[in-house]
């Protein structure tokens, strides 16, 4: 065998049939992430060495069919006529094998070179199923090699067919699948109406005449401009009349009846299975897990599990990494002489690096929470019983899980929504994230609770917070799935497939994957917009109160002889001269020139700055109230901003009420946008999305602080 | 009838799948096509959506698309052979409130 051979591989297959599985099994290591031309689908793509041959391998989204309707759908089809693999793997579920050899029905129409790897061949065994594998491949055409991904079986006879089929050194005779006479004919008569157009950029006209007929989109914006159509378009109403009147159906539910037809004649020829009426332990666990009185009780206990994993769990670690960071600012900074210098590595780029992979023991763990659900079976489920709440509100079962991981943090919760299929769904459930009240705000309120209400009332004024969140939350993904996203709906069509055990490997895979695109898509971003906030909050430096940190200082050591008096003197100089600094700077110029515009909510231009360094992540708020209300104030000790604040003037009960609304429902954190336009794919609809929040948190906060002004 | 009027544990056959057309080609790819017989599973906690068994598959839909799908109730089993989830013992506690 030549060396340095090249072979490309695709691997095609209904979902849950295993094909993650084999794919990781096939490349191991060797594995990048991408997504597919044009849509946030991901692709999977990765090699092996195998005999002196390259091969790489195209893992494509699982699909049950090969119609224009999904976007995945779309991808695999498209991957498979423009890419033209060498081979196309098509894995079935051999557990599952009628539904499964639909898709393999229709990868014979397309003149591929195509593989069959059995899948599960194990529980194949187990279940006592027999297969006439040689009847099979003349009936299919195609070569079959049973494999197993779990338990790593038959993976070098795949391998060796892949290489054998690509050189030609094993042929099969292909075979067609018949259809009815009267699609038959049809069929022929299209076909070869088709291949009359030779500007026509195609060479399987057999298959473009099916899928005509099967009312394709694609196909039919395709050919339309052809002046052939007039011709086919004839030939399409004929076989519509003709179904009609000889089947009493059209001429696409008749294809379809016709390779179910074809499926099980292959399947009573080749397979024997033992009557199977016993209820599985699938249908067992699902008596107590979709019980109408369980079901929801064991939905929230498993949401709450994975709400804790991910963060409660996850604090330590963030801590760690938390304290790891500052560690590393504490050595640096006196080892740095030049202040400048000082100010941009350790605040500016140890900070911002700190700020993105502080996310990432949630991000790792909520996805080997996740990834346990959905490979487990348990994900469709959860949505199969909580649909209908959500659908209320436009939006998917498998919303739900997303929606509440975006308590904890909104960065996770986004990327969770790849879980969901459609578009449409995707985007409202992203919009409605930012919304639930983050872990990061929760600062915030607990400052402004704890200054300004009772203990008592502290409470309910938080629920509050929390309740307005998730209404206005909801009450955004309605209003967007009644307007702009009406269109592609997914609908709620799922399959419950049989409850497994995930393997390991699979399950630290995904948590890999997902850390590793965090990093490499989002990270950067983040990273840059970090440090531009840093700048502007730095930039421009007063010179004149250098000047006077100096003299002061100098002013202080010389005068004041008590050492403990002196050490609180420099301090309480040393945070004015930093809140002045802010002040001077970009971020406090801008804090000013925004003070008109919410200035009827109640904030003047301290708390504007505050909304402004807020933008980089909520808790920032707290910090830099604290350090622009410490100016001048003579409070020290524990609780001291709390006392600070709410001896403000100008800061009272309605403010703070106010402010926390704003802060609940104003632009999410620059993390959590960063992610956004990565999961959205552009940054149109993601500043879009920034000027409604902006709107709906200043209606929201102006109306809350008049009511409260009148109130209270 | 339509399957959306079947109750939990009401075996039928299907007589047209009549949806709209993105939902009737999903459908029919999931193997529900004229001449399939089910059984209704289960409904979900709150009533909507439906699960049915049909060729060793669970599926499940809203009641909107069950609406689409127009069925036969066949009378009860006689053939413990067919269809997977026939014999799932307790399925009768399972109605639709």
């Amino acid at each position: 065998m030549a060396t340095g051979k090249e072979i490309r591989v695709a691997l095609a297959g209904n979902p849950n049939a295993g094909k993650s599985s084999l794919f990781n099994v096939l490349t191991g290591s060797h594995q990048r992430v991408g997504n597919f031309p044009g849509v946030t689908i991901e692709k999977h793509e990765g090699y092996i060495d195998y005999h002196g041959a390259r091969i790489t391998v195209v893992d494509l989204p699982g699909t049950y069919s090969l119609t224009p309707y999904s976007p995945e759908e779309i991808v695999t089809r498209r991957y498979i006529i423009d890419e033209k693999p060498d081979v196309v793997v098509n894995v079935v579920e051999g557990t599952n094998l009628e539904r499964n050899l639909l898709l393999t029905s229709q990868l014979m129409e397309m003149e591929v070179e195509l593989l069959v790897a059995l899948n599960m061949f194990d529980e194949v065994e187990e279940k006592g199923i027999s297969i006439d594998f040689n009847q099979l491949e003349k009936l299919l055409g195609c070569h079959i090699v049973p494999t197993s991904a779990r338990k790593q079986q038959g993976i070098d006879a795949l391998l060796d067919h892949i290489v054998s089929i690509s050189d030609g050194s094993i042929e099969i005779s292909k075979n067609k699948m018949t259809f009815s006479p009267v699609v038959e004919s049809s069929v022929e008569k299209i076909a070869g109406l088709l291949r009359h157009e030779r500007e026509l950029d195609s060479s399987n006209h057999r298959w473009m005449a099916v899928k005509l007929l099967e009312n394709d989109r694609e196909v039919y914006s395709q050919v339309r401009q052809y002046p052939i159509w007039v011709k086919v378009e004839l030939a399409l109403q004929e076989a519509i009349t003709e179904c009609d009147r000889l089947h009493d159906t059209d001429p696409e539910a008749l294809i379809t009846e016709d390779r179910y037809a074809f499926v099980r004649g292959a399947m009573q020829e080749c397979v024997r299975q033992p009557k199977a009426s016993r209820a599985t332990v699938s249908d067992y666990i699902d008596m107590v897990v979709l019980n109408r009185v369980l079901g929801l009780p064991v939905f929230f206990v498993v949401v709450w599990a994975i709400f804790q994993l991910t963060f409660t769990l996850g604090a330590p670690l963030m801590d760690g990494l938390d304290f790891v960071f500052s560690l590393i600012s504490r050595s640096l900074r006196p080892v740095l002489p030049n202040a400048v210098l000082r100010s941009i590595l350790v605040d500016g780029v140890i900070g911002g690096v700190g700020s993105v992979l502080v996310f990432l023991p949630n991000i790792v763990l909520l996805f080997i929470g996740l990834s346990f659900l959905e490979a487990s079976g348990y994900m469709a489920r959860a949505a199969f019983v909580i649909d209908k709440v959500m659908h209320r509100f436009g939006l998917h079962g498998k919303s739900f899980i997303p929606m509440v991981t975006g308590f904890g943090c909104s960065i996770p919760a986004m990327m969770a929504t790849r879980t969901l299929k459609s578009r449409s769904d995707r985007l409202a459930t992203l919009m409605t994230i930012p919304f639930m009240s983050c872990g990061a705000k929760l600062p915030v309120y607990v400052l402004l609770t704890g200054a300004f209400f009772p203990p008592a009332m502290a409470a309910n004024v938080m629920f509050g917070i929390y309740f307005l969140g998730i209404a206005v939350g909801l009450w955004t993904a309605w209003m967007l799935k009644s307007t702009v996203l009406k269109s592609d709906s997914e609908p709620f069509v799922m399959e419950l497939p049989p409850y497994r055990w995930p393997t390991l490997a699979s399950v630290i895979f995904q948590a890999r994957m997902k850390a590793v695109m965090y990093l490499k898509k989002a990270g950067t971003l983040i990273l840059v917009a970090v440090i531009a906030i840093w700048a502007a909050s730095n930039f421009p430096h007063s010179r004149e109160l250098d000047a006077e940190l100096a003299s002061e200082t100098a002013r202080i050591e010389n005068t004041v002889s008590n050492p403990d008096l002196k050490k609180g003197e420099l301090e309480k100089l040393s945070s004015r001269v930093q809140a002045e600094q802010l002040e001077y700077s970009l971020t406090g110029r801008s804090g000013k020139l925004i003070e008109p515009l919410i200035r009827p909510l109640g904030f003047d231009w301290r708390i504007g700055i505050s909304l402004v360094t807020g933008v980089v992540a909520k808790e920032v708020v707290v910090s830099t109230l604290g350090t622009i209300f410490s100016i001048g104030s003579t409070d020290q000790g524990s609780g001291g901003l709390s006392s600070i604040l709410r001896n403000s003037p100008g800061f009272s009960r309605a403010t703070a009420l106010s402010l926390m609304v704003f802060v609940l429902l104003y632009i999410p954190c620059l993390a959590s946008l960063g992610v956004m336009k990565k999961e959205v794919g552009s940054w149109r609809p993601v500043l879009i999305y920034t000027g409604y929040v902006l709107a709906i948190a200043w209606i929201a906060s102006f109306i809350t602080y008049r009511i409260a002004l009148l109130t209270l | 009838m339509k399957l959306s009027e079947l109750k939990a544990g009401d075996r039928a056959e299907v007589t047209s799948v009549g949806s709209e057309t993105a939902v009737r080609r999903r459908l029919m790819d999931m193997g529900l096509i004229r001449g399939t017989e089910l059984e209704v599973l289960r409904f979900a906690p709150l009533g909507d959506p439906i699960e049915i068994g049909y060729k060793g598959l669970h599926l499940t839909m809203r009641l909107k698309e069950a609406e689409g799908i127009t069925v036969v109730k066949l009378p009860e089993q006689k053939h413990p052979q067919e269809t997977t989830g026939s014999s799932l013992p307790g399925k009768r506690f399972f109605r639709r409130g």
